[in-house]
């Protein structure tokens, strides 16, 4: 569907044009397309639409977003998390997603029970994750080198103005590194999490078909894997619940695309 | 009020009662499972019936497997009062003896009992006929499933003749207690009856006083509002016999028992014609040894009020339900026996499931002279995750007086379906707002796109942390490059100031020796404060700078006062070297004892001019 949906947009512009088009202004149109298709109801040509998108590579936090919306008004609840998680992981300050994603939640299945495990981390990832993460670390980089550089020259050559400057410098690198510690954080718990796309799934106490299971995890349910092995993954939940469901039923927000250029 | 029994209320009720109650049972089993093709089997068929008005009608199945070898039916009328309502109970037993015409697996097809125009079936039984000459395995006992068959109280084992060992000895009246076993263990149901026999016309009983039931559980059994007769012969003496009452006991504790004598007051004759009289009457004491429960392969933990014959049965319902919808888990227990002393099994935690507190209910019944009951456990289970839940089978030990073992009845566990409830349920039964304009709801969706390139955050880049590490190294390289220019390029002048005080103190020591030596007679006194006067003189020349030997002691006691040295110390260092001096030019003049305080004085000098030096 979603290769039909791209050649059909192809060959209509090709036809309407008779020249080569850039990529850059096929994947607008094709954006423009699968809007329009979403507007008018049409959301299966949406949704096709929306992932030629992604089978052509673009990243982007709008598509993710306008794709997750687009699952959930087709009762997919576990897609449209798992792409507005995405849309939130490229933009932390995308309200859209974020009040998209409460929207998902509120209708999950399954409700957690008990103390988050990691609630002060989540908590401080939570608040900080909007904040810009890389200009802070460029900034604790240059502020923490600025400071050491200017009490070097105290050191060498003594003058009264150098010793406060290099102090300021270092409580603006503490501030840099504080917003950069959170941002880390955040992007450290969302290269593990993932979200339960399948309608049901059990959760079992090993990686097999016959391992007892205790509880069910359901569509649109975020949690953490912590361990994969035959086809399996381990996945624990925000309050410590833990089991092995099949790889099938989870996906990582992060995709592996996404997440190798991070290990690079 | 007097409960004088033949009243006319009491026939009244009875008469009602009848009408009321129509509750049937009927049942059928054969006393085998299995028989050789030579032998034979009874099938037993019992048809209970709550109405002495109409008559069961059994229709016998077609037995094409069977030849039916001969057929017998008997007849019990009982008669109860219980919970103030009086009813009759009508027992038919039919017996047909049974012989196989083949081996194999025989069934025989359900009886038929049509009662006030109702049918109503018994199950179908199968029996396994063996080659002839065989011998049957003894018949299988079920541990669970539908209750047991009630015994047939004619033929029940322990049993006793109520009028076995008596002999009334021509007495026109005679109050006889019994009891029907007197060896019953603890927990196990003793009948106790109390039976008026006589040869004179009896128009009514009064004042009838049972006997206190100390270390028992009783209940009533049959307690006659009328007086019904049954004829005895006992001794060659012809009596008619009257049951007064009937009680079943449960005894509580092992030991010898005596239940002590009843009393009545009997009234003899014939009504308003005839005279009446009256005598009382006391019947014997009744001796109990009640035996222990066996030790042996007794289960650990047992409880000892579960007596009797009983099965133990769970359900639940409904058993698919959805997520946080509330089930009803309940724990029947059915059988013979005291119900109100039964222990039931608990529903431990299981995972998944939060259960309520549970309500248990006893229904006591008496069945042909027999205490039944159930109790019935509920307990309110409320599913917390979805998928398949399993409720555990539940087991409890029960001890079977009448086949003197102990079993372990058993539920069956049960799977509980959890499905996910509706994402809203709460939604439909929401009274409509005119225009309601809450938050929430998808947001809008975006119509420009903005491509963004997935880069590694700086942290995760090879320069971010040598980066960070390079301003605090370079910080080092400088401090350590300083200190250690400094450590390399000394000053001769200031290592003279430093090394001052050590050096003035090794002179002084050279003094010392030299005054050792005086003593020995190898040194001069000139020598000694020569050194002395080195020791100070070196001192000032490093430490201050001053150079004494150029100057006069005015000039050096300037000097020093204007180096802060205080003026008793200026004073006495020019002291010093003027007795070190004129010691050194004008010989004999100073003992050994003289020079060792001049020695201890320029020692504590050196301390002084030091002090100053260290605290300028």
């Amino acid at each position: 569907m979603r290769r039909f949906a791209l050649a059909a947009l192809c060959a209509a512009s090709a036809a309407r044009a008779a020249v080569s088009v850039p990529p850059e202004a096929r994947g607008n149109a094709l954006f423009d397309h699968a809007n329009a298709a979403y507007l008018s109801g049409d959301l299966s040509r949406a949704v096709a639409g929306y992932e030629a998108l992604l089978e052509e590579g673009v990243v982007s936090p709008e598509l993710e977003t306008n794709l997750g919306a687009a699952y959930l008004r087709q009762g997919k609840r576990g897609l449209a998390a798992l792409h507005l998680e995405r849309a939130l992981f490229l933009d932390p300050s995308d309200d859209d997603a974020r009040a998209d994603l409460l929207e998902v939640r509120r209708g999950n299945v399954d409700k957690l029970e008990g103390e988050p495990e990691e609630g002060g981390a989540e908590a401080l990832a939570r608040v900080l994750a909007p904040l810009p993460g890389r200009a802070a670390a460029v900034a604790l980089v240059a502020l923490w080198s600025l400071g050491w550089g200017l009490l070097a020259a105290y050191l060498l050559r003594p003058r009264p103005s150098l010793g406060p400057s290099a102090a300021a410098c270092f409580v603006l690198a503490a501030a840099a590194s504080l917003v950069t510690a959170g941002s880390a954080t955040s992007h450290r718990l969302t290269l593990r999490r993932a979200v339960v796309v399948a309608p049901a799934a059990p959760a079992r106490e090993g990686p097999g078909d016959r391992a007892a299971s205790h509880f069910e995890v359901h569509e649109g349910t975020a949690l953490r894997v912590e361990d994969e092995d035959r086809g399996y993954r381990r996945v624990r939940l925000a309050n410590g619940l833990s089991g092995w469901v099949s790889s099938s039923v989870v996906e990582p927000v992060v995709p592996p695309g996404w997440s190798d250029q991070h290990r690079q | 009020m007097s409960r004088r029994t033949g009243s006319a209320i009491a026939a009244l009720l009875v008469a009602s009662a009848a009408f009321a109650a129509e509750d049937v049972q009927v049942s059928a089993r054969t006393d085998v499972d299995e028989v050789p093709l030579d032998g034979t089997l009874n099938l037993q068929i019992t048809a209970a019936v709550s109405s002495k008005g109409d008559q069961p009608e059994l229709t016998l199945p077609d037995l094409k497997d069977f030849d039916v070898v001969s057929r017998s039916q008997s007849e019990q009328v009982a008669f109860t009062f219980l919970n103030n309502a009086p009813s009759f109970r009508r027992t038919t037993v039919t017996t047909v003896k049974l012989a196989p015409r083949r081996e194999g697996q025989l069934t025989i097809e359900p009886a038929r009992v049509t009662y006030k125009g109702r049918t109503y079936k018994t199950q179908p039984i199968t029996v396994h006929a063996l080659p002839a000459g065989q011998t049957p395995a003894p018949k299988r006992r079920a541990q669970a499933g539908p209750p047991p068959p009630l015994p047939d109280p004619f033929a029940e084992e322990g049993s006793l003749d109520p009028f076995k060992d008596m002999h009334p000895e021509s007495r026109d009246l005679v109050l006889r207690a019994s009891v029907d076993r007197d060896r019953p263990f603890v927990g196990q149901q003793v009948t106790y009856s109390l039976y008026l026999l006589a040869r004179i016309n009896v128009s009514g009983i009064d004042k009838l006083q049972l006997p206190r039931l100390d270390g028992f559980w009783s209940e009533e059994v049959e307690a006659p509002q009328q007086l019904v007769q049954e004829a005895r012969i006992i001794d060659g003496v012809p009596y008619r016999a009257y049951l007064l009452r009937k009680r079943a006991l449960f005894p509580l504790r092992p030991g010898k028992v005596q239940i002590d004598p009843a009393e009545v007051e009997v009234m003899t004759g014939f009504g308003m014609l005839f005279s009446r009289s009256s005598t009382r009457r006391s019947s014997q004491a009744v001796a109990l040894e009640v035996q222990p429960l066996p030790e042996l392969r007794k289960p650990a933990g047992f409880d000892a009020g579960n007596v009797g014959s009983w099965t133990l049965t769970a359900s639940v319902d409904p058993v698919a339900v959805a997520v946080g919808q509330p089930v009803t888990f309940r724990l029947v227990a059915q059988g013979r026996g005291n119900v109100r002393n039964l222990a039931l099994p608990k529903l431990g935690q299981i995972s998944g499931l939060r259960s309520y507190d549970a309500t248990t209910n006893d229904k006591e019944t008496i069945e042909q002279g027999q205490v039944a009951g159930t109790r019935t456990v509920e307990q309110l289970l409320v599913p917390e995750r979805t998928g398949a839940i399993e409720i555990p089978s539940l087991s409890m030990d029960v001890f079977d007086p009448a086949q003197k073992v102990y079993r372990a009845v058993r539920t069956d566990p049960i799977r509980l379906d959890v499905h996910a409830g509706p994402a809203n349920p709460s939604s439909a039964s929401q009274v409509p707002a005119q225009n309601l304009l809450a938050a929430g709801g998808l947001r809008p969706i975006r119509l420009r796109m903005a491509r963004v390139s997935v880069e590694p955050p700086p942290w995760t880049q090879s320069w971010f942390w040598p980066l960070l590490a390079g301003g605090p190294v370079a910080v080092a390289a400088i401090a350590g490059a300083g200190r250690l220019r400094r450590a390399l390029a000394r000053d001769p002048a200031e290592e003279r100031v430093k090394k001052a005080r050590s050096a003035a103190r090794a002179r002084l020591r050279g003094a010392e020796e030299l005054l050792e030596a005086q003593r020995r007679g190898n040194a001069s006194a000139a020598d000694f404060h020569a050194e002395v006067a080195r020791a100070l003189t070196g001192y000032l020349a490093d430490k201050q700078g001053i150079a004494v030997a150029g100057i006069t002691r005015e000039e050096l006691g300037r000097e020093l006062l204007a180096r802060g040295h205080p003026s008793g110390t200026v004073r006495a260092v020019l002291g010093v070297l003027d007795e070190c001096d004129r010691a050194r030019f004008a010989p004999g003049g100073a003992d050994l004892s003289s020079q060792e305080a001049r020695l201890e004085r320029a020692g504590r000098l050196l301390g002084e001019l030091d002090k100053v030096r260290r605290n300028g």
